[in-house]
């Protein structure tokens, strides 16, 4: 039922953007893309990761090994649900969001613009930097046929403004991990996640406003777990912990922590910080990263967070994380740390079974 | 390089080798004599010197480790480059296959799936993984790697896969980054792949301790286009009717472009079996009995089915001309040109079919559709390649109202035929032959 | 007040009880199919279990639930994962254990266990039905031979019928063309159970272990199964005489073990 609920408010949100702002909506699939660059010509991202649908239409389309992530992103294409998008942008993020971008640009009909966005992978060479610069001017110019001339002074603000949010994210991941942020799991992500579609005009706010209200200074209770996977989904995963007392500490999740954990920006050229931003972004399965590289992130992580174990929430099929995971959770193990992996569609509800899993992993924590 | 394993190597092939290749073809002989095929046509001359050239590779590489720099190669890295400082170069994909067709795809991929590999992943990389962690393989064993090579231009399965082979190996990962063409091949993209050339090569001076010799880079890139040339002359005597070759020859034979390309043995070996097709042509020998209807097939090959499938079709008068599979090795490797190396070479890598746009490979099919006079596409959805797979439903459904080629889509995997159903797929290619005699 | 206490295992198919006394010796215990209603299943299973003890069951201490429909057992003073449970009543019965295998009816699971009985490390099948119980069902259905029955007749079988597909239903219809082809019904099953054990087989190298092996579940009951899985992991496991209730053994140790 809430999932109907959230559907709507996000719809009326976007139609609220263009009626009131003037703004144009572009639907943006996962998972890495220049937000300052949308925000700056007046375009509003709003990201494709799950949404609320049944497959129906996307079988058609898809075979079954596709993951739902992809499946349910083009189920609401082919639902008629994205009319009030101007335009789509696909992030080369895996071969199965490639082939997406593909079929709705090649095959589908669907007059609706599609841009793409081609990220370098790991391991970075010094090619990689200048690569990424001129595929951002690239996107850019691409952009400007269709909304209009982008101004410097523009993108510099919005770069600036990006950069301000993300320290705030990264506050509020800090004092989580401090056991200073006195919120539920489910809480945490439901904010976090509203970064999703929301202006910044109303997600720093909102943002700002959790990080005040929540700070406490009374000590963690009951076990930590750090996240990792794609996305925190299916969202009933995050109630349960809250309802056996085990609080997720950090995560290493691709929607989250691994887009917006990036260093500090000391470039004053907007497309220079940017490239800064990217590059220092935490390891990533998409972008190439070493499992090493990966390990020792998490483990450190583990350390600052005290976490007691860990939970890899991979979205079935899901070929990125599933080539790091043994690796990762062997290593892990070998720490002393325990460790989970649920395999799940996105939108599954909670089976049994999952419940088994997590609370038997709960008790393992002692 | 100490000096014993370089005299052993020497000395392997010089004398070994040759000694296995004679038995290799031997053996060869012995299966032919026994079994013909009684709707196939007379079987290839060459197929005995293609055993002898693939064993003897997968013979002298166990000798490699020590004697020369050893590298494990996607199927679609830029191995010229290797080629040019001496690199012994072993093709897991190819491997994988060759293990397909042994049928030991499910074997190999549950000792992986025993280290908690996910058994949706890809079957080539489960194997591949299942050889590295148990030293198991049907060609004796396999080298140790100095170095992993991969490019992701024909999937980013490869760079997960080999993210995995250097943690197992404790060796650097070399990987090719070719920008995607969602739409077209732009010069910032060649730039940037030009510019990772130059920053490879300092990397594999390095590691192989020898020179970089433009002289030696540019013979290779000579001996691959030629190859691939040739290649793409052998396929092209497809073209006649009726056909000199099936498409389950040509994914055997296409093993020496995947593998051994640059280097003389394969012009060597291509030329020889073009002979042999254009004799074939010239006196209208046919690879099927009774060719009556031309057949395309799409995906890589499910291995351990060449043998059924041929004659299954074989038998029916059907005969498949052409895939998009082996011409992928003959389409853009032509574009290799020693005059301005480093900008073709990123040209002829970045623009294969699995590298472009849907629009592109639309396009392809429905001109070696035309080309090669097909009356029905046969599509092989594989589980392990979603970069292959994902957009062929549109492409059946756009190739009929287009071109009103039938068409079937068989749910299969290359290796692992676990995930495959001989009842289902039985039910649909009698469905499907119904539909092609239907259409005259 | 005795120091009795009831372990009580709510499964999607059965529903078992124990009861325990203060020196974990067992009393007494019972099956009864879950059906609909698991709150109800649950109390028939104690009532049956106390009535065999000769016990009211008032005079039962503590009560801990496992199993699915665990939180349907109101009166429970506590609930512990069926997991935790088999692990217990696994170290019970044979201590040397340090694996524990129990395919279930819905789903299969290899535990690892330290000494004291405590979980270490576990792995579950995932949603596909291949390597449970219940795969095993669906073939015995087709096959028209019970499932209880289908242990003895893969035992007397000389060859074996490769079945390849993981699938279930790719499975189904490998066995009905094996069918069509008269495939001896005891090689037909012998595959079946090598294409079980074979997906439980892979979970239990992920956990590595070199000692003990307990199997539970049901499916322990079934004699073909065991000595594939035996002939896999390349040394004898123990069996239950029960295996079913293990679970619910489990649980009443653990109501023990909060006293």
């Amino acid at each position: 039922m809430h999932l109907d609920l959230e559907t709507r408010t996000r719809k009326d949100y976007i139609r609220e953007q263009k009626s009131l702002h003037g703004r144009k909506v572009m639907g943006v699939f996962p998972a890495q893309y220049p937000r300052e660059l949308l925000l700056a010509m007046n375009i509003l991202p709003v990201e494709i990761w799950d949404p609320p649908l049944r497959t129906r239409e996307a079988s058609a389309h898809l075979q079954s090994y596709i993951c739902s992530v992809v499946s349910l992103g083009l189920e609401l294409i082919l639902q008629g649900k994205c009319s009030d998008l101007d335009a789509f942008l696909f992030p080369h993020t895996c071969d199965s969001i490639q082939n997406l971008a593909s079929i709705v640009n090649d095959y589908l009909g669907i007059h609706k613009p599609c841009y793409f966005f081609y990220h370098p992978k790991a391991p970075y060479k010094r090619a990689s930097r200048p690569y990424y610069i001129s595929q951002l001017k690239e996107l850019k110019s691409g952009l400007e046929k269709q909304f209009g001339e982008l101004r410097e002074t523009d993108l510099k603000r919005s770069v600036d403004r990006w950069e301000e949010i993300r320290k705030d994210i990264s506050k509020c991941y800090l004092l989580r991990s401090e056991g200073r942020l006195n919120t539920s799991n489910r809480a945490f992500y439901s904010i976090l996640r509203r970064v999703e579609y929301l202006h910044p005009d109303d997600f720093h706010p909102l943002l700002t406003n959790f990080l005040q209200s929540g700070r406490t200074e009374t000590e963690r209770q009951g076990h930590g777990v750090l996240l990792s996977g794609v996305l925190p989904n299916p969202p009933e995963v995050l109630d349960h912990l809250d309802a056996i007392g085990v609080r997720v500490v950090d995560d290493d999740l691709l929607s989250c922590s691994r887009r917006f954990l990036s260093g500090p920006v000391s470039n004053s050229d907007p497309y220079e910080a940017m490239a800064e931003t990217y590059f220092s972004l935490p390891p990533c399965s998409t972008r190439g990263s070493a499992i090493e590289e990966r390990l020792n992130h998490i483990l450190k992580k583990i350390r600052s967070s005290r976490a007691d174990g860990v939970i890899f929430l991979i979205v079935k099929f899901c070929e990125p994380e599933f080539f790091d995971v043994p690796i990762l959770a062997d290593s892990l193990k070998k720490e002393g740390i325990p460790v989970l992996v649920l395999e799940n569609e996105i939108n599954q509800a909670l089976s049994g079974q999952i419940v088994t899993r997590i609370e038997a992993f709960a008790e393992m924590l002692g | 390089m100490s000096i014993a394993p370089e005299i052993r190597y020497r000395f392997m092939k010089d004398i070994g080798a040759p000694l296995v290749m004679g038995m290799a073809g031997l053996k060869g002989k012995r299966k032919a004599a026994i079994k013909r095929d009684v709707p196939l046509g007379p079987p290839l001359k060459c197929s005995k010197r293609l055993k002898e050239i693939m064993t003897r590779h997968y013979f002298l590489s166990r000798y490699a480790e020590g004697a020369r720099p050893v590298a494990w190669v996607t199927s679609g890295a830029p191995v010229e480059l290797l080629r040019a400082f001496d690199f012994y170069t072993v093709y897991p994909e190819n491997h994988g296959a060759l293990c397909g067709a042994q049928k030991l795809g499910p074997e190999l991929c549950s000792i992986a799936e025993g280290h908690g590999y996910n058994q949706d992943l890809c079957s080539y990389a489960r194997i591949d993984i299942g050889v590295c962690l148990s030293g198991k393989t049907p060609v004796g064993r396999l080298p140790r790697p100095d170095i992993l090579f991969a490019s992701n231009n024909i999937c980013q399965t490869v760079m997960y896969w080999y993210r995995v082979l250097a943690h197992h190996w404790k060796i650097p990962l070399m990987v090719f980054d070719t920008p995607f063409n969602f739409v077209s091949l732009d010069r910032s993209a060649i730039t940037y792949m030009v510019r990772q050339f130059e920053e490879m090569i300092p990397e594999l001076e390095r590691i192989s301790g020898r020179k970089f010799s433009e002289k030696k880079f540019k013979e290779v890139l000579r001996l691959g286009k030629s190859s691939a040339m040739a290649w793409g002359e052998v396929l092209a005597t497809m073209k006649t009717v009726p056909s000199p070759m099936t498409i389950f020859d040509a994914f055997v034979h296409l093993a020496p472009i995947v593998s051994l390309r640059g280097l003389p043995v394969t012009l060597e070996y291509y030329n020889v079996l073009l002979s042999e097709l254009k004799d074939r042509v010239s006196k209208g020998i046919g690879a099927i009995v009774n060719e009556r209807k031309r057949l395309m097939w799409d995906n890589i090959a499910i291995w351990y089915k060449i043998r059924d499938f041929s004659r299954l079709f074989a038998e029916r008068g059907m005969n498949f001309v052409t895939a998009t599979y082996t011409n992928a090795w003959a389409e853009t490797i032509s574009y290799m040109d020693e005059r301005n190396p480093m900008e073709s070479l990123a040209k002829a890598y970045s623009l294969v079919i699995l590298n472009n746009n849907l629009d592109h490979r639309l396009k392809l099919m429905e001109r070696l559709i035309k080309e090669y006079q097909v009356d029905g596409l046969v599509i092989h959805s594989a589980r392990s390649c979603k970069p292959y797979s994902v957009g062929q439903y549109d492409l059946k459904r756009l190739l009929m109202e287009r071109l009103a080629v039938p068409s079937v889509v068989i749910e299969a995997d290359i290796t692992d035929f676990r995930a495959y159903s001989e009842e289902q797929t039985t039910t649909r290619l009698e469905a499907f032959f119904e539909n092609i005699e239907d259409g005259g | 007040m005795k120091g009795w206490v009831i372990g009580i295992d709510v499964g999607s198919l059965t529903t078992d009880a124990v009861i325990m006394d203060e020196d974990k010796r067992v009393l007494s215990f019972s099956i009864v199919d879950t059906g609909y209603n698991s709150t109800d299943a649950a109390r028939e299973a104690m009532t049956v279990a106390a009535g065999r003890a000769g016990l009211e069951l008032e005079d039962v201490s503590r009560l801990v639930a496992t199993g699915y429909g665990r939180a349907a057992v109101p009166e429970a003073n506590k609930r512990v994962t069926e997991i935790a449970c088999h692990a217990a009543g696994a170290v019970y019965l044979f201590p040397d254990t340090e694996m524990v295998i129990d395919i279930g009816g819905q789903d299969s699971k290899v535990i690892k266990v330290g000494k004291d009985g405590r979980v270490q490390d576990f792995v579950m099948n995932d949603k596909c039905a291949a390597g449970t119980g219940r795969f095993l069902e669906v073939m015995s259905a087709k096959l028209k031979i019970p499932l209880d029955g289908m242990g003895d007749i893969s035992i007397s079988a000389r060859g074996e019928a490769a079945i390849s597909s993981v699938c279930t239903v790719f499975a189904e219809s490998e066995v009905v063309s094996l069918v069509a082809r008269n495939c001896p019904k005891e090689e037909i099953v012998k595959g079946i159970h090598r294409s079980v054990v074979n997906r439980v087989w892979a979970m239990t190298r992920q956990l590595r272990v070199s000692g003990g092996v307990t199997m539970t579940g049901g499916v322990a009951k079934n004699r073909g199964v065991v000595a594939l899985m035996e002939e896999r992991v390349g040394r004898r496991i123990n069996v239950p005489d029960e295996p079913q209730i293990v679970g619910a053994l489990g649980a009443a140790l653990f109501a023990l073990r909060e006293k």
